[in-house]
């Protein structure tokens, strides 16, 4: 294969290289997330974490496994470095978005540690690109304390019933509501823009609803602009699960199956806006 | 006012309003005995439709008691209730029942959809109370009839791109045309002209009057057309000479829709085939019933009371002229017009159709 003999070479170089048969399971959970230009890549053992933040009100997370990857190679604890996500996300379509069936385009990323750009091999048809994207120093990412004993709300919702709900969301509200509870609603999404209100409701009986585990009555207010993003994972993804805590901070889970039918994850956290109503 | 749709019946509904956002961007809700009226009107008031839906389209349809003495229309913004109903082929699929209600008091309406999965939607609208805006059309006074079969209109403007603005509709005893129409001769050399013409046997009827051309906005036109395709529904015509209102319409059991264009005056007397230029010497705007809006609503006033007064059903409609004091020497579309007969000035007449349409 074209890609391994060009790095032969500078193989004990490298302290991460990642290989992917087909780019598209990198890149197609990458664009779950890409709603800021850059992002924290952080890669154990385990595999890669993909990090992106707004405004230290949201974060998105997109986890691949070291399975997902033909070879995956690590040779500290823990890797860390911040690329610009899109400049990323170009190089890897770098052949062009639309492939023909059965070809895809083989990936190669190597990096040699800190103050090294990341390395990109990439090949369709024979034909190879390197590309080379400066690193910087990665930031820390938020911890949002978000841990499964303080949540007080929980759902898992198959994505396809909240697609829809998701792509008709008045824009014009500035926020979207969430109502989560034992009795009814039980689980509702509301807005509130120029010609109205509008609410989503879902039963816990619905045959949409997978789980439902609401211990306590919430409502929480979460920026509108700062959700919107999410719907990018939703599309993706075949099940969702929501969930909030104590404090009103959610959390959005979505389980993405990709070309190859392997699982990832990507989640997103989100602080309710100011004024947190919990009835 | 308390209704329930069920089924097929919310996509023809969604259909309805997809059809009026194209005439205005108001919808207004005249819920009353007969049915649930959709009216809108653009802005330059030169288009009207109006979509009556009879109590036998709905599972359930209520009056609330307020509605027993005085009409409520309520006006809602056409972009807040089309997103409502934007994606057809998902409210097929999706909506099993749809609920509206109109709570006065509050100002709302509230439309709700039940879906598959237990899931509902509700949406709680914003509306303004408004003037009955209704326009009265003597059709039973028009000289040209047609009623075309469902399809035959909609595969004829088929042929015009979409970005066609209007179209002349001519009619003689040997044939109907359709020819795109332009203003400005500026542009021969890149417009396209297309001309079709049908013989009268392919119209389920054919009465001709008087040979006219009439020239009026297509665009204003089509969703009805889509309409009565998508209900296998035929289209009536009925219109007189250049200047006149034309009225497309459709009819079934438990539903009517029409919509009502203004037409191009044009003081030259024509044949089948005119070269455009010749219709250059008409004004350049060109007249249209209803630029003269009502600049009171005092006048508007007067107008509501005198439509509401002695309403009878079915669809009446008929534009009315505003204000005649603006321009004169600008002939007015309808009405107060002395060579008219005097029954058009009879602004509440209904329009009753014929048993043989």
């Amino acid at each position: 294969m074209p890609l391994s003999t060009q790095s032969q070479g500078d193989a004990e170089q490298y302290v991460l290289v990642a290989s992917l048969d087909n780019a598209r399971n990198l890149s197609n959970i990458l664009k779950a997330i890409t709603f800021k230009d850059y992002a924290i890549f952080s890669a154990t053992p385990n595999g890669l974490k993909v990090t992106v933040e707004d405004s230290k009100c949201l974060q998105a997370n997109a986890f691949i496994q070291s399975e997902i990857f033909q070879e995956y190679t690590i040779k500290e604890d823990s890797v860390g470095f911040q690329v610009n996500l899109t400049v990323l996300l170009d190089c890897l379509n770098i052949f062009g978005g639309t492939t023909a069936p059965g070809v895809s385009t083989a990936l190669r990323m190597c990096y040699k540690g800190y103050g090294y750009p990341l390395t990109l091999f990439l090949e369709e048809g024979g034909v190879v690109t390197v590309c080379k994207i400066n690193t910087q120093e990665p930031e820390e990412p938020v911890d949002f304390e978000f841990c499964s004993t303080n949540v007080t709300n929980k759902v898992i919702l198959q994505s396809e019933s909240l697609k829809e709900a998701f792509s008709e969301l008045d824009m014009t509200s500035e926020v979207l509501e969430i109502t989560m509870s034992p009795s009814q609603p039980y689980f509702r999404l509301s807005t509130f823009g120029n010609s109205g209100s509008a609410h989503y409701d879902y039963p816990k009986d619905s045959d949409m609803m997978e789980l439902f585990k609401c211990t306590k009555t919430q409502t929480n207010r979460y920026k509108m602009s700062l959700l919107k993003p999410s719907t990018k994972a939703l599309a993706l993804s075949c099940k969702v699960s929501v969930r909030t805590d104590s404090r009103g901070f959610l959390s959005l889970q979505y389980l993405v199956r990709n070309d190859d039918g392997q699982i990832c994850f990507v989640e997103y956290y989100c602080c309710p806006d100011e004024e947190v109503a919990e009835d | 006012m308390n209704c329930v749709l069920e089924g097929n019946a919310v996509k023809a509904f969604g259909k309805a309003i997809h059809s009026l956002s194209r005439i205005g961007d108001e919808l207004c809700l005249d819920p009353m005995s007969k049915g649930l009226a959709l009216r809108s009107v653009n802005s330059a008031h030169s288009a009207y439709a109006c979509f009556l839906f009879s109590p036998m389209f709905f599972q359930k349809y209520n009056l609330g008691p307020e509605q027993g003495s005085e009409t409520v229309q309520c006006k809602l913004l056409m972009k807040s209730i089309l997103p409502l109903f934007r994606c057809l082929a998902s409210i097929e699929r999706n909506v099993e029942r749809c609920q509206i209600q109109i709570n006065t008091p509050n100002d709302r309406v509230k439309i709700q959809f039940f879906c598959r999965h237990g899931i509902s939607k509700t949406h709680n609208l914003c509306f303004q109370e408004s003037e009955a805006l209704q326009a009265v059309f003597a059709s039973h006074l028009c000289p040209n009839v047609l009623k075309a079969p469902a399809r035959l209109l909609g595969e004829m403007v088929m042929h015009f791109p979409v970005s066609q603005e209007e179209i002349t509709l001519s009619i003689t005893p040997l044939r109907v045309s359709l020819r795109n129409y332009f203003d400005g001769g500026n542009d021969h050399m890149k417009i396209m002209y297309t001309e079709m013409s049908l013989h009268p046997d392919e119209f389920d009827y054919f009465q001709i009057g008087v040979e006219s051309d009439i020239t009026f906005c297509l665009k204003e036109l089509r969703g009805l057309l889509s309409f009565a395709e998508s209900h296998c529904l035929p289209v009536s015509v009925h219109f007189g000479a250049a200047g006149k209102p034309v009225c497309f319409s459709v009819e079934d059991m438990i539903l009517e829709a029409s919509v009502v264009l203004s037409t191009l005056i044009d003081s030259e007397s024509r044949g089948p085939s005119q070269p455009a230029e010749t219709l250059t010497v008409a004004p350049r705007t060109p007249t249209r019933c209803a630029d003269v809006v009502p600049e009171s609503p005092g006048e508007a006033d007067c107008r509501k009371a005198a439509v509401l007064a002695g309403m009878e059903l079915i669809c009446s409609l008929l534009f009315r002229a505003m204000s005649p004091e603006l321009g004169e020497g600008l002939p007015v579309l309808a009405c107060c017009s002395d060579e008219e007969e005097a029954e058009e000035e009879d602004v509440m007449m209904m329009m009753r159709r014929s048993p043989t349409l």
